[in-house]
């Protein structure tokens, strides 16, 4: 096995490690319900088309905090494309309006953390009679690449927990960071299976998960949800690395519908299970996370084929909350400005 | 009872979905498997219970059979996805569990693939886990492609393997009772 420390192999990228990019005065989305068909990117303009992207899950995790920030760079392009300059106290107002849009869009994910910082740098302007169109925009773009480089330097810490024969459960999709920690750990010459889960009712695991783990070129089998106790029994894996879409002072965390009962499994099968956590202290502990109960047609109802005849209830909560205990090791992620 | 919850703002949603809860916390009997529909003549609408039943994946033969037998008994029943049990454990809302058994020996149960996760949460939880027969046997091991579809739709991408585990064995430190 090679000896080389993971800082000297460049990493390769998937197109879900970033997947919201500013282009002019248009913000291009990854439409991430076409994958694996096609990757297309979604126009988007303006905040109300950003909120419907985010509410319609064409983007989700990683993606919703790239379309936040990036709305609000929109929005400051579109506000300075008149004749007249935009007055600083309407300019913040129609920053505390997309904050407030955009916090409103989905219950689970910490939108109002995220849209916050926003708000303080555009008051912060203010009270140091600095040009806000100046200074947020250069804010913005600055925390952004602070972030992905803080990102990337997760995915070497990922690829270090990967360990040569290491057969790694996970579960939904965590972003691009699993799949280029995969190709980073593939460098080293470690060989590592994968088994995902499939995710229902969206099938992030077989759409998104494995698809590019095998774009990356990892070995990646795929299961049922159902199937994780029977892997973990029959000793096919190892270890279990999932992501997280709101942390909790404690350690508490909520990630994607199935989670908790997969690290319930790991706990009783004595099996290793780390988070990718964005350590926050805005929220207690988990039992005060809003979870999201969203339309049970998205799940009685594929592609408008019903699952089951006649005239039955569904139910669907998007998110679990995972209590600390059951974590063996959080590999956060700084997202402080 | 009907789970139709649409967002409309964060707090209304919130209220929603936390009354709906709320109402059925405890009440909640889970079902999983392909059963004997005499299994379902115990069942009584109207007695505070409400039937969740698990989709049962790749095939969803426990979701359609199930939903079919209890919709003939005028009771209505909810429909989850496999991955959801977690959450109805972890908000207290399950009363009892209902399993299907191919076979059972002194060790345990022969059940349909996901019982072993029903029944660790089970015994996390202190709920009681209740196997009843299964209406046929199934094979142990469906076929790769069987998980790169659904309801006939291809949801998996190119050139990835497929485990389809159909059967496992529950240990019966997670059975209360078998029921015949």
């Amino acid at each position: 096995m090679s000896k080389r420390n993971t800082t000297t192999v460049d990493i390769k990228e998937s197109p879900l490690f970033w997947p919201a990019r500013l282009k002019g005065n248009t913000l291009l989305v990854l439409d991430e319900t076409l994958i694996p068909q096609k990757l297309h990117y979604i126009k988007v303009k303006n905040t109300k088309q950003a909120v419907e992207v985010i509410r319609q899950m064409k983007t989700r995790a990683f993606g919703q905090f790239l379309v936040v920030m990036n709305t609000f760079l929109l929005e400051m392009n579109n506000a300075g494309t008149g004749l007249k300059p935009v007055p600083a106290d309407a300019l913040l107002n129609k920053i505390q309006k997309t904050a407030n849009a955009l916090n409103k869009s989905r219950p689970t994910f910490p939108f109002a953390e995220v849209t916050s910082l926003v708000v303080g740098w555009a008051r912060q302007a203010i009270e140091q009679n600095i040009d806000i169109p100046a200074f947020v925009p250069t804010r913005i773009n600055g925390y952004l690449q602070g972030i992905r480089g803080r990102r990337l330097e997760r995915v070497r810490k990922i690829a270090d927990v990967l360990k040569d024969g290491d057969r790694v459960l996970t579960h939904c999709n965590v972003s691009g960071e699993l799949a280029m920690a995969a190709h980073l750990a593939r460098q080293h010459s470690k060989r590592v299976h994968f088994f995902a889960t499939e995710t229902r009712p969206y099938f992030q695991g077989s759409k998104l998960t494995a698809w590019e783990l095998r774009r990356l070129g990892a070995d990646v089998t795929l299961i049922a949800d159902n199937a994780v106790g029977s892997v973990m029994a029959d000793k096919l894996i190892n270890k279990v690395i999932v992501g997280s879409d709101r942390s909790c002072a404690n350690g508490d965390f909520a990630n994607k519908i199935g989670t908790y009962q997969i690290a319930v499994l790991a706990n009783e099968f004595q099996i290793p299970f780390y988070v990718l956590t964005q350590p926050s202290d805005k929220i207690k502990t988990g039992k005060d996370i809003p979870v999201e109960i969203r339309n049970p047609q998205e799940l009685l109802t594929y592609l408008k084929k019903k699952i089951v005849s006649g005239v039955v209830s569904g139910f669907y909560p998007g998110f679990d909350v995972v209590p600390h205990e059951l974590v063996t090791e959080a590999i956060a992620l700084d997202v402080r400005a | 009872m009907t789970c139709a919850l649409e967002t409309q703002t964060n707090e209304d949603h919130k209220t929603a979905s936390d009354s709906f809860l709320n109402d059925i916390r405890g009440s909640v009997i889970l079902l999983h498997g392909v059963f004997e529909p005499s299994v379902f003549d115990v069942v009584k609408s109207g007695n505070g219970n409400e039937l969740f039943v698990m989709e049962g994946r790749p095939s969803l033969e426990s979701a359609q059979t199930t939903c079919r037998e209890l919709l003939r008994r005028q009771i209505k029943p909810t429909l989850i996805a496999d991955n959801m049990a977690g959450f109805l454990f972890y908000r207290n809302l399950v009363k009892e569990v209902w399993l299907a058994y191919q076979a059972v020996d002194e060790p345990g149960a022969l059940c349909p693939i996901g019982s072993l996760i029903v029944g660790v949460l089970a015994k996390r939880h202190n709920v009681p886990v209740y196997v009843y027969p299964a209406s046929k046997e199934s094979r142990l091991m469906g076929g790769q492609k069987d998980i790169f579809y659904f309801k006939g739709i291809k949801v998996a991408p190119q050139n990835i393997k497929g485990y389809v585990p159909l059967v496992e064995w529950l240990p019966k430190k997670y059975i209360t009772e078998l029921r015949k």
